[in-house]
């Protein structure tokens, strides 16, 4: 009954209503989306790190992970893989085997995480494979008398095997993007040159160019000169279970892009078969088993379950694999809360500016319901009650704002191209989507709700200390 | 008839001889070359080995034992801060021993890939065993004279599935004798990254081998590794056991 | 009577009124104050933090060390250019480094490892290394002693064998994991000491004394006491080679680098190498840190230094730190915007809300004679004294809550408090003190206000009487 009364008197005076409304509605509107762009980020950054680099949950050897070391083996891969797929929540199974070891090209080597993957059931688990550079290969699809390597672009560069160069074809591309012919003239001396590292490009170019020139066109320069020759070659080596140097040439089959440069710069991917080979491990071994899930939150419960499966094994889920992962997501959601708390803070003070002119509005009304006995309890409850119905409204129109403006953007995202290097090297990609969980949602509505119910107090109070007698003589 | 029929043998027998010197094939060039290099059973060596780099310059000295171009110990006999020091290659595999702190290391690749003893040599050179004549294709691309030698210019194609790191290599083989006068690697863009050269060429131990040999890698300005041979002796009998981890601690020079 | 008296005059008839929309300014302004004083505190914080304990502000180098980190990039360190970088006015102190690889081995382990020669009582000045020295460790004999000892419950006997093989800095981080009060320190500690302790001296110069990480230590099997063999390349080529007695584990954060560091002091890095007296840098501690002081002092000492040297500043060290600073401070400024907006709504709100209110007295007001103009200038001069009002309550009341924050930081306490420790930052809330931001903030506070004079003034400009007074 009050709750009624409460909401037919917010539609008493319509703009002023209006008004507050709108400016809640602006407000959640605002934080929200601010919310929503930093998930967005972090949403980014965990799925690329699930879904190309460690996925849901891993099951190794206790102590595989510290060093490596080859022996520490999986029995009866086969087997293993059947028992994980027949749990509950599991979507897929990958498995594979890992050393350490040195890449080498004519001109440089690097140390390298070398993994060997089963092509089928590695697509079916990672979407790295989709990460592949145009031109450059296509992951491990073809059939071929050589050896296949899959590495990241960032590795490529390190060894040279992506090289920066400039020839005609160069400058061709050159001017298809419009880059003055005055620039050009300049690059004209170095014709027919390559050189051996993205920094030695880097540094000849912006001798022979200005800082304007450099600054504008720099990175298309650097886009246009970059060359690969498709299968080039690379020698891996490393030990194998017996502790003896051996290895074999490899021609790359495909150069992967994601965001994460220490990711690219790190690992090799070449067949399960060929590792095992050359390492003398059982086929039927394995060093570790990749496990993707159908709904994230369940980690934790089916990692147990896992572990239940395999006391003798160490597993483990992303959280755990990723414990700085694990801490952005709870510092950002933590935050966000705090955040909007400052927010709806702020909008408070436009309620109660809002309730106590109402209060103050309706002195005679007040009075006379508290004349005729109402108790002062309900006129307690009905202010309340209008104050909650004003914040509501503004939240919810906010919410739902919100919410097309997150399907709206959750096509197109939102680009950050200027501090996208350093994003990269951390891990993030500088287009972002902003995503709201809608627990969040579900908190901001509680949230709304308290701060009408808070923001209502101080005019209440003012409305139950009315004096009947004096609001009845009011004009 | 009979005068004949022994004229036309002569004759095909004196013109067999010349053709089938013309008609060595490339790979044939290749083999014998490589057979002179590589091929003696075992030998005793010193060597010196300058390393040159723009600003500084060193040399090492040591004294190599080989055997059956597997097996093999190094002994650094100068200068005095290295001296000691062994390595001993098995296989793939290298260890080396250091007085200074009376340990015996096997080597990893990594420590290797710097190049040994801070030369140009690599780990690819001393451990890697691709094979000059199964791994390529080759071909005669002519003749031409360095310094006082005619040599033979043959290109190789590493095949596309060895396992080599050049795309192809330009050898100069000195005609009389089969030696590598000269080699030049490229990489499979076809751009030049080493240049081998040998000179000096001596008799030592009844047999005629470059004692100079200078490596050169062409993308680093500045650089090269120079090996001068003082002393070797071939086909010495070295007994199996010499080539072990204890021995690497006692050998003296 | 002028119109900014009239004015006045309105606020204080009016007062409960006058004074809830000045405090909705007083708000906007104190939030956002305080709110950017603690970004800008933490941004400068956690990156100078991270700065100032690796690389510092500027540093000298042979020209192409940074570039190419090999031992054949060093320099020498001779008294001339000690005599020129200390007798720069900005340079304080002088602290030097050999940094370089080589291989650690311990009987059939071999590992690639980073080697850090340092002066350990200058490098001190950057971080505080000795800190991470292991004091404690949960050897498997420990957790034995402590399972037996009847002093310790079930519960730190469960806790004790899930950290099997931990090592640990301090004694709260240990009775923390142990589950154990820190205030019931003095009743564990001495039952703990002797079954948990690992020996961790000082490494000092003229003393061929390492410090591990406990990654490398567990790979290789070694304890404090323990020889750790080192071989690899030397300066030009030689061979380096040495045997190093273990003086203590260090417990780093970050795992990788656990697995690989070793620390030496300098001068023994310098015989390891065969450099002689070189190094491969120098970090110089600054007097003045501000980015202008950097500059002038890189721009003296850049001439001054010999040949084939460089001084290195701080940008071109850490060029990921600083964009990532950058996003930071974007998405930063995102923030407070958002939170102007909210407020400029507020204010607007407000406003709008008073002017439909007060149309009757407006019409009134207009219907006896006053010029629309004068009571357009009453009201604004009203909205912009309640504006000035709020601004100067916000400024009031945040300066010396910003003062006091700067003062003593607040503490934090709990898991962030543990990760922001284990990677070398206190667990503080840092604010910024008054700055140019805050003069910043003011004025766009107070152009939101000039703003919202924009609807009233209009309204007021076109009221029509008639409609106005039968409001």
């Amino acid at each position: 009954m009050i709750l009624l009364t409460a909401w037919k008197n917010v539609w008493r005076n319509k703009s002023r209503s209006l008004v507050v409304i709108t400016s809640i509605t602006i407000g959640i509107f605002a934080g929200i989306f601010a919310v929503g762009l930093m998930n967005g980020t972090m949403e980014q950054r965990v799925d690329a790190a699930l879904n190309q680099e460690i996925s849901h949950i891993q099951i190794n050897q206790k102590e595989f992970t510290d060093n490596y070391n080859i022996k520490l083996l999986i029995d009866n891969k086969n087997q293993l893989k059947q028992m994980i797929n027949n749990v509950d929540g599991v979507e897929a199974t990958t498995l594979r085997t890992l050393i350490t070891g040195i890449a080498n090209t004519a001109t440089k080597s690097t140390g390298v995480q070398i993994i060997g993957v089963n092509p089928e059931n590695e697509k079916q688990v990672f979407n790295l494979h989709s990460k592949t550079i145009a031109g450059t290969g296509s992951y491990f699809e073809k059939e071929t008398r050589y050896n296949q390597a899959y590495i990241g672009e960032e590795l490529a560069k390190e060894l040279n095997i992506i090289r920066y160069r400039i020839d005609n074809k160069m400058i061709d591309r050159l001017r298809k993007q419009e880059v003055p012919e005055e620039t050009i003239s300049k690059l004209e001396p170095f014709i027919g040159e390559r050189f051996p590292s993205q920094k030695a490009f880097s540094r000849t170019i912006e001798k022979a160019l200005s800082e304007k020139e450099t600054a504008n066109y720099g990175h298309i320069i650097l886009d246009a000169a970059w060359s690969f020759r498709e299968r080039s070659k690379l020698t891996l080596t490393f030990v194998d279970k017996n502790n003896i140097q051996t290895g074999a040439m490899f021609r790359i089959s495909g150069i992967f892009d994601v965001s994460n440069s220490m990711f690219e710069k790190r690992n090799v991917f070449i067949r399960n078969e060929v590792l095992k080979n050359l390492t003398g491990i059982e086929p039927d071994k394995t060093h570790q088993a990749i496990i993707k899930i159908a709904d994230r939150d369940q980690s934790k419960e089916i990692t147990g379950k896992l572990e239940a499966m395999f006391p003798d094994y160490q597993t483990r889920h992303w959280k755990e694999l990723s414990p700085d992962l694990a801490m952005m997501t709870g510092m950002i959601e933590k935050f966000n809360i705090v955040f909007l708390i400052i927010i709806l803070a702020a909008l408070s003070f436009g309620i109660i500016n809002t309730m106590l002119m109402v209060v103050l509005e309706r002195t005679k009304e007040l009075g006379m319901l508290t004349a005729i006995g109402m108790n002062k309890r309900r006129v307690f409850s009905m202010i309340m009650a209008e104050s909650v119905f004003l914040s509501l409204v503004g939240g919810v129109v906010g919410i739902i704002v919100s919410k097309i403006m997150l399907l709206f953007t959750a096509n197109t995202g939102i680009n950050f191209a200027s501090a996208a290097q350093g994003l990269e090297e951390m891990g993030f990609s500088s287009h972002i989507y902003p995503t709201i969980s809608n627990t969040f949602f579900i908190t901001v509505t509680i949230l709304v709700i308290i701060t009408g119910m808070l923001s209502s107090i101080y005019p209440a109070i003012k409305a139950l200390r009315l004096d009947p007698s004096d609001a009845l003589r009011t004009e | 008839m009979k005068k004949l029929t022994y004229a036309i043998t002569v004759l095909f027998l004196v013109m067999g001889i010349q053709i089938s010197a013309q008609d060595l094939t490339a790979k044939e060039i290749i083999e014998k070359a490589d057979d002179k290099f590589n091929g003696e059973k075992s030998g005793i060596s010193e060597m010196t080995m300058t390393i040159v780099r723009p600003s500084w310059q060193r040399t090492v000295e040591f004294k190599s034992w080989n055997k059956d171009n597997d097996k093999a110990l190094t002994l650094i006999t100068a200068p005095a801060g290295e001296k000691g020091q062994t390595f001993l290659k098995r296989g793939n595999e290298m260890w080396s021993w250091n007085p200074t702190i009376s340990r015996l290391i096997k080597l990893p690749p990594s420590m290797m890939s710097q190049g040994w003893m801070g030369s140009d040599y690599t780990n690819d050179d001393i451990l890697k065993e691709s094979s000059m004549v199964k791994d390529y294709t080759h071909k005669i691309i002519g003749t031409e004279k360095i310094g006082d030698r005619v040599c033979y210019k043959i290109k190789m194609t590493a095949k596309p599935d060895a396992a080599v790191i050049w795309g192809h290599q330009i050898r100069w083989i000195d005609k009389n004798d089969y030696l590598f006068i000269k080699s030049e690697l490229y990489d499979e863009d076809g751009y030049l990254i080493r240049t081998e050269t040998g000179s000096d060429i001596q008799k030592m131990d009844g047999r005629l081998i470059p004692t100079r040999i200078e490596l050169v890698p062409e993308e680093e300005e500045g650089h090269k590794t120079i090996i001068e041979i003082k002393s070797i002796e071939f086909n010495v009998n070295i007994p199996e056991q010499f080539f072990s981890q204890q021995n690497m601690k006692r050998v003296r020079q | 009577m002028t119109n900014s008296k009239l004015a006045w005059r309105n606020l204080s008839r009016n007062k409960r009124r006058t004074l809830i929309t000045a405090a909705s300014v007083f708000f906007a302004v104190f939030f956002a104050l305080v709110m950017r004083s603690i970004q800008l505190g933490s941004y400068d914080y956690m990156y100078k933090n991270v700065i100032e304990s690796y690389s510092g502000y500027l540093q000298l180098q042979q020209t192409d060390w940074w570039y190419e980190k090999t031992i054949n990039n060093s320099f020498e360190y001779d008294s001339e250019i000690r005599e020129t970088l200390t007798n720069d006015e900005n340079v304080l102190e002088l602290i030097p480094r050999l940094e370089s690889f080589s291989l650690a081995s311990s009987g059939a382990n071999t590992k690639g490892v980073m080697i850090m020669g340092i002066d350990p009582v200058k490098e001190s000045l950057l971080s505080d290394i000795s800190k991470k020295v292991a004091k404690y460790q949960l050897t498997p004999e420990a957790i034995e002693k402590i399972t037996i000892d009847e002093n310790f419950s079930e519960k730190i006997i469960k806790n004790a064998e899930l950290f099997e093989g931990n090592y640990f800095n301090n004694k709260e981080r240990l009775l923390t994991d142990l589950g154990i009060n820190i205030d019931d320190a003095d009743k564990y500690m001495p039952l703990l000491e002797p079954y948990c302790s690992i020996e961790g001296s000082q490494i000092e110069l003229g003393d061929p004394g390492v410090w591990i990480g406990t990654g490398l230590a567990d790979y290789l099997l070694l304890n404090p006491g323990d020889t750790l063999v080192l071989m690899g390349q030397g300066y030009h080529g030689t061979t380096a080679a040495g045997k190093f007695p273990v003086r203590g584990l260090l417990e780093l954060p970050v795992s990788e680098i656990s697995g690989r560091i070793v620390y030496m002091p300098y001068d023994i890095a310098q015989q390891f190498y065969n450099t002689g007296n070189q190094l491969t840098s120098v970090v110089l501690h600054l007097k003045n840190n501000d980015d202008r002081a950097i500059e002038d002092t890189k721009e003296r000492l850049d001439d001054s230094v010999p040949p084939k040297t460089r001084i290195t500043d701080w940008k071109e060290m850490n060029e990921v730190v600083i964009q990532q600073m950058e996003a930071d401070n974007v998405s930063g400024m995102f923030m407070i915007g958002i939170l102007y907006i909210v407020i400029a709504f507020g204010i607007i709100g407000t406003v709008l809300m008073m002017t439909a209110e007060r149309k009757r007295e407006f019409g009134v007001l207009v219907a006896i004679g006053m010029q629309k103009k004068k009571l357009a200038s009453i009201i604004s001069y009203e909205m912009i004294f309640i504006g000035l009002l709020g601004v100067i309550a916000g400024a009031l009341v945040s300066i010396p809550i910003i003062l006091y924050g700067v003062e003593h930081p607040l503490i934090f306490k709990g898991e962030i408090a543990h990760m922001m420790e284990e990677y070398d930052f206190e667990p503080k809330l840092v604010f910024e003190s008054i700055n140019l931001y805050f003069i910043w903030q003011l004025l766009v506070v107070g152009i939101m206000v000039l703003i919202s004079l924009i609807h009233p003034v209009r309204k007021i400009l076109n009221i029509k009487v008639v409609n106005a007074l039968r409001a």
